[in-house]
């Protein structure tokens, strides 16, 4: 599945890194611990949290991330979405809970680890 | 801890201070880490904030600085760093104690150890007050005792694991 397509079907509004959204994505990770995500997430992951800091930009792109879904109706900040934008890192929004989003991923098969 | 005491080591440091101090009265905890490294101009203390900058060369973000920060900033604290080059910097970390998103210190005695075994040549002083109790260790102090067996040699590395969790579990911060 591509990250475009999820969007579609879950109503995600991308908001960077859009000439990335054609990227096929079969895992997901989902934490809100920065130390957590750097220890455990896979390269081509899609990751879902509700942290905001551009840190969280930093860290997908460290661990070669697919994208990452910010949740609960969360805003990024202005200098993540900039870093997203520079670095081409796939950033979408939602109002939707994490445990939604997360289980509406799943039934669309994407698994967390095998 | 390990990742800003790295940061001192990288600039040259060869004496590194950490100081914690718990205060609940006042319901703060602050982290203090003073070295004696290169030291850095203000613009650097700047880009030291950005998770994109980083002097090391295996990866392009540097995330040490920035994830205290903003753990600082999540439990109502701030961080403030000073520095001057040639003179060294200090690093200072305060959170609210209390605060239900403050993150736990974290493996104190196995961070201290990583740190004298990886580094034995390095001055390393640890400080930790919790209300009117304190745990000191200064390796300085270590080094003249021991004379010329090593820092890390395996039964000093054993005793001094020893020493410093049976210090912090009478400090209550074990």
């Amino acid at each position: 599945m591509t990250l475009l397509e999820a969007a579609e079907k879950l109503g995600l509004k991308p908001v960077a890194g859009l000439s990335r959204l054609s990227r096929e994505f079969v895992q997901g990770y989902v934490s809100d611990l920065l130390s957590d995500v750097m220890a455990n997430a896979k390269p081509g992951d899609i990751w879902v949290t509700l942290q905001i800091h551009q840190n969280i930009i930093a860290v997908a792109t460290l661990k070669e991330l697919a994208g990452i879904i910010l949740i609960g109706g969360r805003q990024p900040e202005k200098q993540t979405l900039a870093k997203a934008e520079e670095e081409q890192v796939p950033l979408f929004l939602t109002d939707l809970p994490a445990f939604e989003v997360v289980g509406r991923l799943y039934q669309m098969g994407i698994i967390g680890r095998k | 801890m390990l990742d800003i005491v790295e940061n001192s080591l990288a600039a040259g440091a060869r004496r590194v201070e950490i100081r914690v101090e718990e205060n609940i009265a006042a319901d703060r905890m602050v982290i203090e880490i003073v070295d004696d490294g290169c030291g850095m101009d203000e613009e650097r203390i700047q880009r030291a904030l950005d998770p994109f900058f980083t002097t090391k060369t295996v990866r392009r973000v540097g995330l040490g600085l920035p994830l205290l920060s903003e753990a600082c900033r999540m439990s109502s604290g701030e961080m403030q760093i000073q520095s001057c080059p040639g003179k060294g910097t200090r690093l200072r970390a305060t959170f609210q104690h209390s605060h239900i998103d403050r993150k736990p210190l974290g493996n104190i005695r196995d961070t201290l150890i990583t740190l004298m075994t990886g580094h034995p040549l390095v001055e390393l002083l640890y400080e930790h007050r919790k209300e009117d109790k304190i745990f000191s260790l200064d390796t300085r102090e270590i080094k003249a005792d021991l004379d010329d067996i090593p820092l890390d040699a395996p039964q000093v590395v054993s005793a001094l694991r020893t020493l410093i969790q049976s210090g912090l579990e009478d400090l209550g911060a074990y």
